[in-house]
């Protein structure tokens, strides 16, 4: 089973439009999760909304979650925390910037590489140029 | 090994969705598949089955690529490459 993806934003929009533009490069075969936002629909991050994704995407494999301002670091790893043992060892908090680090992750774990592989190839994302000099 | 030269049709060249295609197609097989963009600069390899390393040759609409695969099953490789170039990577 592919590595699973959760996206963590602070705007339940902007993560859902993060994994829709990564679900795009899968082909289907990549299960990605997207918690956003706080309860009632404001800014924010929500810590048992991110456990709850994760818990979503788990595979075999393991899981990458991406994130996109610090404090949404903070929640994730509280969410962790609350997963307990179960997951701990196979959940990876990325440093990768978010949306080219999303498409990336998705691509690579559509085509089965290992969560040490996918996390790695997320953070190489940060090398990518889009505007050429 | 076998190789193809194909000419990249669809608008946005090999980035995107197309790359990932791309990329996705060629991790299927097992030979080593690498990528040339003949258009850009002819003298750097690519390997085709990582989406980070196909998206630095910037091929770009109407650019040339060289495809060549190398193992088992080089031959099923490049064919299935090359449709999907040429079907405009199915859109």
């Amino acid at each position: 089973m592919p590595v699973g993806l959760v996206i963590v934003a602070h705007s339940q929009r902007l993560a859902e439009g993060v994994r829709e533009v990564a679900l795009q490069m899968t082909g289907g075969s990549v299960t990605i999760e997207a918690a956003g936002g706080v309860a009632g629909g404001a800014l924010g991050t929500d810590a048992e909304a991110i456990a709850r994704a994760i818990a979503a995407a788990d595979s075999p494999d393991g899981v990458l979650v991406l994130m996109d301002l610090g404090s949404a670091v903070l929640s994730t790893e509280m969410a962790v925390e609350m997963l307990g043992d179960r997951l701990q060892g196979r959940v990876v908090l990325s440093d990768a910037p978010l949306v080219e680090g999303a498409v990336v992750a998705a691509v690579e774990a559509s085509i089965g590489r290992s969560l040490d592989e996918v996390a790695r190839t997320a953070l190489d994302a940060r090398q990518m140029t889009k505007v050429k000099r | 090994m076998t190789e193809a030269r194909l000419t990249i049709a669809n608008p946005v060249g090999l980035h995107a969705r197309p790359a990932a295609l791309f990329v996705r197609t060629a991790a299927s097989f097992q030979s080593a598949v690498r990528v040339r963009n003949l258009t850009r600069d002819p003298e750097r390899e690519a390997d085709a089955k990582s989406i980070l390393s196909l998206m630095t040759l910037g091929v770009e609409h109407g650019h040339e690529i060289l495809i060549r695969a190398d193992g088992p099953d080089e031959e099923a490789a490049i064919a299935t490459l090359r449709e999907l170039v040429e079907s405009n990577f199915r859109e």
